[in-house]
C-alpha cells in the first residue's frame, strides 16, 4: 500500500519500476522494455493432494485505468500444464505466441505426444527470462507455472523478469504476495501439508483469496479465470464471478482500517 | 503542480523510493533496468581434518517478502548424472539467486564434461581455479553471488575455497557468506580458529601463548554450524526457515535439513 | 562511508550478568581508514552509572561532557547519585531535544540499580529512542559483528569472571572483523560495591 497521493492510480514503482514517459516518442532508436505499460495484477496458485489450482482476474490495466476487462491471463500448455501471467500484457502475448509455437514444435518432434512436463516448461521459461534480463531487454512478467512433474506429483513454481525462480506449496505474484499468500499458507504451510488438502478445499481457498484481492487491490476485477490441473488434464474456466461479496465492513472502515475514531 | 508532475517536491509528500520517474527526453537514453536483486540468505563452510561441511539457510526473499521457505543454496557438483549420486564437490551460492543458479549449472556442466573427457572426477583445486575463471569472465557484468566451493583435496583433507563476485579466491579453513556473514564470521574466527584465545598463565600481554589450533571433530563442527545459524536467525530478518547441511567425506556426501525459526 | 556514524569508527557493548553488569569499548580513533589515536576510550563513568558512546568523535566528547555537567547538577540538587534508569531517561530526553539536528552518537547505558541492586542496561538511537534489553546492547561500526558474537556467546546468569571472559571474547573477535574498530579495549565489570576496570591489548593492526 502506498499512502502518498501522487503515487495513487499508477502501477507501483517498487514493483514495476518507474513509469517511462519516453516510450511515447514516435521515432528514434530501438527501445527495450524499461517499464510495463498495460499490466495484469496478481496470480495466485496452490497445490492440493493431486494437482494445482490457479487463478488470475481478467483485467488488464493501463496505469490506473481499467482498460481491458476481458483479458485471460492463464493459458494451458499441451493440456498438461498451466501458466499464469502477471505484469506486462504485451510481453505476455509475446510469450503466448512463443509457447504456442513451442507446443506445436514439440508435438511434431515427439511421436509419443508431448515430452515437456511442467518442470521442463518452467525451466524453459525461466531460462528465457534470465537470458532476456542478461541482454538488458527483460520480459516484464512474473509467471506461475503449474502442472505435474516427471513423477506425476503436483508441481508449482514461479519465475520473474530477473530470472529468479522458486517453488512453494502456494505461490502468488504482486499484491497476492502480501494478501493471498498468508491465507494460503494457513492451509499448506509446508510440502507435507499438501497431501491433506482436497481439490474442493483448494478451490475454496483460492476463491477466498480472489475475493480478498478484489476487496483490497485497486487494480483487480471480480471476473476471473480459474484453472485446475490434475493427472486428468486441465480444467480452465475463464469467466468466473466473485460470489458472496460482503461490503458490510466498508462503512465501518476509517483511515487505513485500524483507526477507531 | 509539482505534486502531480512526479518530480520530487521539497517540503511536501514524496516517494520513499529512489527511482523517481523521468520526463520524456530526446535521443539516446541510458538503460535504467536494474538486472540485479538481492535474495538474502546466508551460507557457511568449514574444513575439517578429513571432511568439509557446507551449510546454508533455505529462505529466499525479495524485499520484506518471503518467496519460499525451501530454496537450497548448497549444491552437489560434478556427478555423472543429474541425480549427483557420485558428486565429489559442493558449491554454495548466495546473493542474487538467478545468477547463483546459472553459475551452479555452468560449473556442473563443466565438471561433467571434464569427467566425460578425462574419465575421472575434477579435483577441488582444479575446479576452484576453473570457477574463478568462470566468474572473472563476467568481470564487467558479474554474477552477483558469493560462492564457496568445498571438497576433499588430494591428501583427503577438507578443503574450502571462497570467492568474491568477480572471482578472487582463496583456500580457507572456514568462511561465512551472504546477508549474515558479518554476524557469523567473527564467531567462526573465535570458535574454529581460536582467535583471541590464549593459554592462561603463559605470559603477560603479547607474551601470552595462543591456544593451539587443532582441527575440530565432526560432531563439534556440526553443533557450531547450528549455533551460528540460530544466532544469525535471531538478528537477521533475511535468514531463517530451514538449515541445509551437506557433509563431504571419503565415503561420499551426506545431506540433512534442520528446522530454523520461521518468523 | 561518509556517514557521520562511521567516520571515526568504534565499538561498544554492554552485557547483563548475575548481580553484575559489564560494559566494554574499543580504543581506536580514526579519520576514515587512517588511525589517528589508539587511546580514545568511549566509556564514561558518572557516579555508579556507565555511559558508552560511539559515533562521531566530536559528538562523543561533547555529549560525554554534557552528561557530566547534567549528572553533577543532578547530584548537587538531589544530594545523591543518579540511578541508571533515571540517567537513561535523561539521555533519552536530552537527545530528543536535538530531534532535528541530532548528535551523531549511539549511546549505551549500564549500571546496577542503587536500591534493588538489579542489573540495568539499555541502548539508544541518535534521537533518544530507548532499547531496554534483558541480555546485551551493542553499538558502533562493529555492531553487526557484535550482534553475531553476543547472540552466540552470551547466556543468562553469568558470574563476574565468566561475564568478563564473555564480553571480552565477544568484543575482541568482533572488532577484529571491523576495519574501523579495535586497537585495544577497556572492559568494566560492575558489581555491588566494586568496579573492576581492565585494559585489553588486542590486535594492534
Amino acid at each position: 500500500m502506498d499512502h502518498r497521493p501522487q503515487a495513487w492510480g499508477r502501477p507501483r514503482d517498487d514493483v514495476y519500476g518507474a513509469y517511462d514517459a519516453s516510450y511515447l516518442q514516435a521515432n528514434g532508436p530501438n527501445q527495450h522494455t524499461q517499464s510495463p505499460i498495460v499490466t495484469g495484477t496478481s496470480v495466485v496458485a496452490m497445490k492440493f493432494k493431486d494437482g494445482v489450482v490457479m487463478a488470475a482476474d481478467n483485467l488488464a490495466s493501463y496505469g490506473s485505468l481499467a482498460r481491458f476487462t476481458d483479458v485471460k491471463r492463464i493459458r494451458t500448455f499441451a493440456d498438461t500444464s498451466i501458466i499464469g501471467f502477471g505484469g506486462d500484457v504485451s510481453d505476455m502475448q509475446y510469450l503466448d505466441r512463443h509457447l504456442t509455437e513451442l507446443g506445436i514444435d514439440e508435438a511434431y518432434q515427439s511421436e509419443a505426444g508431448h515430452t515437456l512436463n511442467a518442470r521442463n516448461l518452467h525451466k524453459y521459461l525461466s531460462n528465457l527470462l534470465y537470458n532476456r534480463r542478461s541482454k538488458f531487454d527483460p520480459l516484464w512478467n512474473h509467471l506461475l507455472v503449474a502442472g505435474l512433474d516427471e513423477e506425476s506429483r503436483p508441481f508449482l513454481a514461479a519465475a520473474d523478469l530477473l530470472g529468479t525462480t522458486f517453488t512453494s506449496p502456494s505461490l502468488a505474484t504482486g499484491f497476492g504476495g502480501m494478501l493471498a499468500q498468508p491465507i494460503m499458507r494457513r492451509y499448506v504451510p509446508d510440502e507435507a501439508a499438501v497431501a491433506g488438502v482436497s481439490r474442493d478445499q483448494a478451490v475454496e481457498v483460492i476463491r477466498e483469496c480472489m475475493k480478498v484481492l478484489f476487496y483490497r487491490d485497486a487494480r483487480s476485477l471480480d471476473s476471473y479465470s480459474l484453472a485446475i490441473v490434475t493427472k486428468d488434464g486441465v480444467e480452465l474456466r475463464e469467466n468466473e464471478k466473485l460470489e458472496q461479496q460482503s461490503w458490510a465492513f466498508a462503512d465501518r472502515i476509517k483511515g487505513y482500517g485500524t483507526q477507531t475514531v | 503542480m509539482a505534486m502531480f508532475s512526479q518530480n520530487p517536491v521539497l517540503n511536501g509528500p514524496n516517494y520513499s523510493f529512489a527511482e523517481v520517474p523521468k520526463d520524456a527526453v530526446d535521443g539516446l537514453r541510458e538503460h535504467r533496468f536494474n538486472p540485479y536483486t538481492d535474495n538474502g540468505g546466508s551460507t557457511l563452510a568449514i574444513a575439517g581434518a578429513d571432511f568439509a561441511i557446507m551449510a546454508g539457510d533455505t529462505r529466499l526473499t525479495s524485499g520484506y517478502s518471503i518467496n519460499t521457505r525451501y530454496a537450497p543454496k548448497v549444491f552437489k557438483i560434478g556427478g555423472t548424472t543429474s541425480s549427483q549420486d557420485d558428486a565429489n564437490l559442493l558449491l554454495s551460492v548466495v546473493g542474487y539467486a538467478a545468477d547463483g543458479e546459472a553459475l551452479q549449472e555452468r560449473l556442473d556442466a563443466i565438471c561433467k564434461m571434464y569427467r566425460y573427457r578425462h574419465g575421472k572426477p575434477m579435483s577441488v583445486s582444479a575446479c576452484a581455479k576453473r570457477l574463478s575463471t568462470i566468474m572473472y569472465q563476467k568481470r564487467f557484468f558479474p554474477y552477483y553471488v558469493y560462492a564457496i566451493l568445498g571438497g576433499l583435496d588430494e591428501d583427503g583433507r577438507g578443503a574450502v575455497y571462497s570467492y568474491d563476485p568477480v572471482g578472487s579466491f582463496e583456500r580457507e579453513q572456514c568462511r561465512a557468506g551472504g546477508a549474515a556473514a558479518s554476524l557469523i564470521m567473527p564467531f567462526l574466527d573465535n570458535q574454529v580458529n581460536f582467535k583471541n584465545q590464549y593459554v592462561p598463565g603463559t605470559g603477560v600481554g603479547h607474551e601470552l601463548k595462543e591456544r593451539e589450533r587443532l582441527p575440530l571433530p565432526r560432531n563439534e563442527v556440526e553443533v557450531l554450524v547450528k549455533d551460528a545459524f540460530d544466532s544469525a536467525v535471531e538478528r537477521h530478518i533475511e535468514v531463517g526457515d530451514g538449515l541445509q547441511i551437506m557433509i563431504i567425506t571419503k565415503d561420499g556426501i551426506e545431506e540433512k535439513v534442520l528446522p530454523l525459526k520461521r518468523d | 562511508m561518509s556517514s557521520p556514524f562511521s567516520i571515526n569508527g568504534g565499538a561498544c557493548v554492554a552485557m547483563v550478568g548475575k548481580d553484575c553488569v559489564a560494559i566494554a569499548c574499543d580504543l581506536r580513533l580514526g579519520l576514515q581508514a587512517l588511525t589517528v589515536s589508539n587511546n580514545f576510550p568511549k566509556i564514561f563513568q558518572y557516579g555508579d552509572v556507565f555511559l558508552g558512546l560511539t559515533g562521531l568523535a566530536t559528538d562523543v566528547s561533547t555529549v560525554s561532557d554534557l552528561f557530566r555537567y547534567k549528572v553533577n547538577m543532578y547530584r548537587l540538587r538531589e544530594e545523591r547519585n543518579i540511578a541508571p534508569s533515571t540517567f537513561a531517561n535523561l539521555v533519552s530526553s536530552s537527545l530528543y531535544e536535538r530531534r532535528f539536528g541530532p548528535y551523531f552518537v549511539s549511546p549505551v547505558v549500564a549500571g546496577l540499580d542503587p536500591k534493588s541492586g538489579r542489573p540495568f542496561i539499555c541502548g539508544f538511537d541518535s534521537i533518544g529512542c530507548i532499547d531496554f534489553a534483558k541480555d546485551f546492547i551493542v553499538s558502533g561500526t562493529a555492531s553487526e559483528q557484535l550482534f553475531g558474537m553476543c547472540e552466540s556467546l552470551w547466556e543468562p546468569d553469568l558470574g563476574p569472571d565468566d561475564l568478563f571472559e564473555t564480553i571480552s571474547q565477544a568484543l575482541l573477535s568482533a572488532v577484529d572483523r571491523d576495519a574501523l574498530s579495535g586497537w585495544g579495549a577497556h572492559v568494566y565489570i560492575v558489581e555491588k560495591d566494586k568496579v573492576t576496570k581492565r585494559l585489553l591489548k588486542g590486535r594492534q593492526d
